[in-house]
C-alpha cells in the first residue's frame, strides 16, 4: 500500500510538469495546426537558463522562473515572426520538417557551447525528501508541482476570462471566422507561439533540480509530449493536463508493478490504443 | 529524356569507384547510395502515397537484425539474409499498416513514431535475442568467388557495387510503380482519400501494400547496413533521428519523384561531410540550418524545383 501511494505521489508530481510542457505543444497545435518538433528544445533551453543563472548568479530556479518565462515568451514570438511565419503556408509536412531542422539546430548549438556532459543542480534545502505520512516527497519536485499548478491556472484564466484568451480560442476554432470578427490571426498566432514556448521554458526551469540536463534531453521530452497530447486529445488544454498526469502515473506505477525496462513501452502502447480507438483523445475533446 | 538520364546515371555509377582510390571517398559514395536507398524507400510511402511516416527506422532495424541474426545464429548466407531482412520488414509492415492506416494526417505520423519507439525499446530489452544495448558484431564475412576470384571484403569496392545495384533496383521499382495503375491509386489516395474511396479504391489495402513495398526496401537497406558496418545496436538502427533523416533525404530531393532521393542523398551527404570537416564538433548545427533553408526556399525539393524549371523551359 505504501509503495502504491509512493508511486502515485511521484507520478502525479512528475505528471504535472509533463502536463505543462504538453499544454504548450497543444495550444500551438490548436491555433496553428503545427506540431512543433522543436518544443523539447525549448524545455532544454529553459533548463540550461535556470542552470546557468544558478551557477553564475546564485539565482534559485524557483526565483529565476520569473526571469526566464518572459524571456522565453519573447524568444518564442521572435521565432514565430522570423522563422515560422513564412513556412507555415507551405504546408503541414514542410512545417513539421522545418521544426525538425530547428530542433536539430538548437540542440546541436547547445551541444557545441555546453558539451554533452550530464549536469545536475542540487539545491541545498532539497537534498533530503520530506516525509509526510511516511511517504517520501522530493522537495524540489513538490515546489515545482505547486508552481506548475499556479502557472497552469494562470494560463487557464488567461484563456477563459480575457479578451486575448477569447481571441486565441476563436482562432483555434476557426481562423477564417475569427479573422472576419476582427481578430488579428497573425498576431494571435505569434502570441500563442510565445505562450507555448514560455510554458515549455518555465517547465524546464522548474524541472532542473529534479532531472539530469544535457543538450539532447528535448528528444525524450518531445516524444512523451506526443503521447500526452494524443491521450488528452490534440488541441485540448484540459486534455493535456489529464494526459500529463496519466502518463506520469503510468510511468511510475508501471516501473513498480510491471518492469523498469518496459515502463516507457507501456506509455507507447497506451498511446497506440488511444490513437486507434479514441483518436479524439480519452475525453473525446481533440480534433480529428 | 528519362532513358538518357537513367543510362547516363548507371554509366556514372559503374565508373565512379574507378575515379578514386581513396577509401574515404569510396565510403562517401557508399553512404550516398545507401541514403538513396533509404530516401527511395520513404518516398514510396511518404511521397507517392502521401503517408508521412516518422518511424521508418523500425523497418530498417528489423532488416538489419534479421540479416545479422540469420548469419550469426543460423549461419544463413548474409546475402540471402539481406533478402530475408527485406521480406521480414515487409511482413512486419502488414500488421503495423493495418493498425496505423486507420489514422490520417498527423495522427498517422505520430502512430508510426510510437511504433518505432516500441520496437526500439523491445530490441533494447530483449537481450536473449538481440544482445540488448551491447549490440551484435560480425567479425568475418563468408568467402564468395566471382569468376574464380575471391571477393575482398576488406575493400570498399564490392560494397559499392552491391549498394549501387540495390539503389538502381529500388529506383527502378519506384519508377515502375509511378507509371503503373497501382501508382495512380497511390496518387489518388494522396490527393484526396475520400474521393479515392468513393471511386472504389480500397485505400487501406493500397496504403498497406505501399508500406510493405517501402518496408521491403528499408529492410534490405538495413541488411546492407549490418554487413557494411558489421556492427549494429538498437540505438543505431532504430533511432528516431534515422527516421527523420530518411524523411529529409526524400523532401530535400523532391517528394514523389524517382530521382529526388538520389539528389537529396548527394546533397545531404556532401553537406554533412563538408560541415563535419569545417566545423568538427558543431557540424549538425549547420546541417539543421541547411535543412531549414531548403524547406523555406525550396519546398518542392531540389529535384522537384529543377524539374519544374525544366518543364517551364520546354514551355
Amino acid at each position: 500500500m505504501e509503495i502504491f501511494l509512493q508511486s502515485v505521489v511521484s507520478g502525479v508530481l512528475t505528471g504535472s510538469l509533463y502536463a505543462m510542457i504538453a499544454i504548450g505543444l497543444t495550444i500551438v497545435f490548436g491555433v496553428m495546426r503545427i506540431i512543433n518538433l522543436a518544443h523539447g528544445e525549448m524545455v532544454m533551453l529553459g533548463m540550461f537558463g535556470a542552470y546557468w543563472s544558478y551557477v553564475l548568479w546564485g539565482l534559485d530556479p524557483f526565483v529565476s522562473v520569473v526571469l526566464w518565462s518572459p524571456l522565453m515568451f519573447a524568444g518564442g514570438m521572435l521565432a514565430y515572426r522570423f522563422l515560422l511565419k513564412d513556412v507555415i503556408p507551405k504546408g503541414e509536412l514542410n512545417t513539421l520538417l522545418y521544426t525538425a531542422g530547428l530542433s536539430l539546430f538548437i540542440a546541436n548549438l547547445a551541444l557545441f557551447f555546453w558539451t554533452g556532459d550530464y549536469r545536475t543542480l542540487n539545491l541545498p534545502y532539497a537534498l533530503m525528501p520530506a516525509r509526510p505520512f511516511g511517504i517520501a516527497v522530493p522537495i524540489a519536485l513538490a515546489i515545482a508541482f505547486g508552481m506548475a499548478i499556479a502557472l497552469t491556472a494562470a494560463l487557464y484564466v488567461l484563456l477563459s476570462r480575457t479578451d486575448l484568451g477569447r481571441a486565441i480560442r476563436a482562432t483555434a476554432q476557426d481562423p477564417q471566422s475569427a479573422a472576419l470578427m476582427g481578430v488579428n490571426v497573425q498576431q494571435i498566432s505569434m502570441i500563442t507561439f510565445g505562450l507555448g514556448t514560455a510554458l515549455a521554458g518555465a517547465a524546464g526551469v522548474l524541472l532542473v533540480p529534479s532531472l539530469y540536463l544535457y543538450p539532447t534531453v528535448g528528444e525524450i521530452l518531445i516524444v512523451k509530449c506526443f503521447v500526452i497530447v494524443v491521450l488528452g486529445g490534440l488541441g485540448s488544454v484540459p486534455g493535456a493536463i489529464a494526459g500529463g498526469i496519466l502518463l506520469g502515473l503510468v510511468e511510475s506505477l508501471g516501473a513498480v508493478y510491471v518492469s523498469v525496462a518496459y515502463k516507457d513501452t507501456i506509455g507507447f502502447v497506451l498511446f497506440l490504443l488511444v490513437l486507434l480507438f479514441r483518436p479524439a483523445g480519452l475525453f473525446g475533446v481533440g480534433r480529428t | 529524356m528519362t532513358r538518357i538520364l537513367a543510362a547516363a546515371g548507371i554509366a556514372l555509377l559503374l565508373v565512379a569507384p574507378l575515379l578514386t582510390g581513396n577509401t574515404f571517398y569510396q565510403h562517401l559514395m557508399i553512404m550516398v547510395l545507401f541514403s538513396t536507398l533509404l530516401g527511395t524507400s520513404w518516398n514510396l510511402l511518404g511521397g507517392f502515397a502521401g503517408q508521412v511516416s516518422f518511424g521508418h527506422a523500425a523497418f530498417l532495424g528489423v532488416g538489419a537484425y534479421t540479416t545479422m541474426l540469420f548469419y550469426l545464429k543460423l549461419n544463413l548466407s548474409p546475402w540471402l539474409g539481406m533478402l530475408a531482412g527485406g521480406g521480414l520488414g515487409a511482413l512486419f509492415a502488414l500488421p503495423i499498416g493495418l493498425i496505423c492506416f486507420r489514422l490520417r494526417g498527423p495522427y498517422f505520423s505520430l502512430a508510426t513514431l510510437a511504433v518505432a519507439e516500441i520496437v526500439r525499446l523491445v530490441a533494447l530489452n530483449w537481450e536473449q535475442l538481440t544482445n540488448g544495448p551491447v549490440g551484435l558484431l560480425i567479425t568475418t564475412l563468408p568467402q564468395i568467388s566471382i569468376a574464380g576470384r575471391a571477393i575482398d571484403w576488406e575493400s570498399k569496392i564490392p560494397f559499392y557495387y552491391l549498394v549501387a545495384t540495390l539503389a538502381v533496383l529500388a529506383m527502378t521499382l519506384i519508377y515502375a510503380v509511378s507509371r503503373s495503375r497501382f501508382g495512380a491509386y497511390l496518387a489518388a489516395v494522396r490527393e484526396d482519400i475520400d474521393s479515392a474511396e468513393a471511386v472504389g479504391i480500397d485505400s487501406v489495402r493500397v496504403r498497406v501494400l505501399a508500406l510493405a513495398l517501402s518496408a521491403f526496401v528499408a529492410g534490405v537497406a538495413g541488411g546492407f547496413y549490418a554487413l557494411y558496418f558489421r556492427y549494429i545496436d538498437p540505438d543505431a538502427v532504430f533511432a528516431i533521428s534515422l527516421s527523420v533523416e530518411m524523411v529529409f533525404i526524400a523532401v530535400v530531393g523532391g517528394l514523389a519523384t524517382t530521382a529526388g532521393p538520389i539528389v537529396g542523398a548527394v546533397v545531404l551527404v556532401s553537406v554533412a561531410e563538408v560541415f563535419r570537416e569545417r566545423f568538427a564538433a558543431g557540424h549538425l548545427i549547420f546541417y539543421g540550418l541547411f535543412m531549414m533553408l531548403v524547406i523555406r526556399y525550396l519546398p518542392e525539393g531540389i529535384w522537384g524545383r529543377l524539374r519544374l524549371l525544366f518543364r517551364f523551359a520546354q514551355g
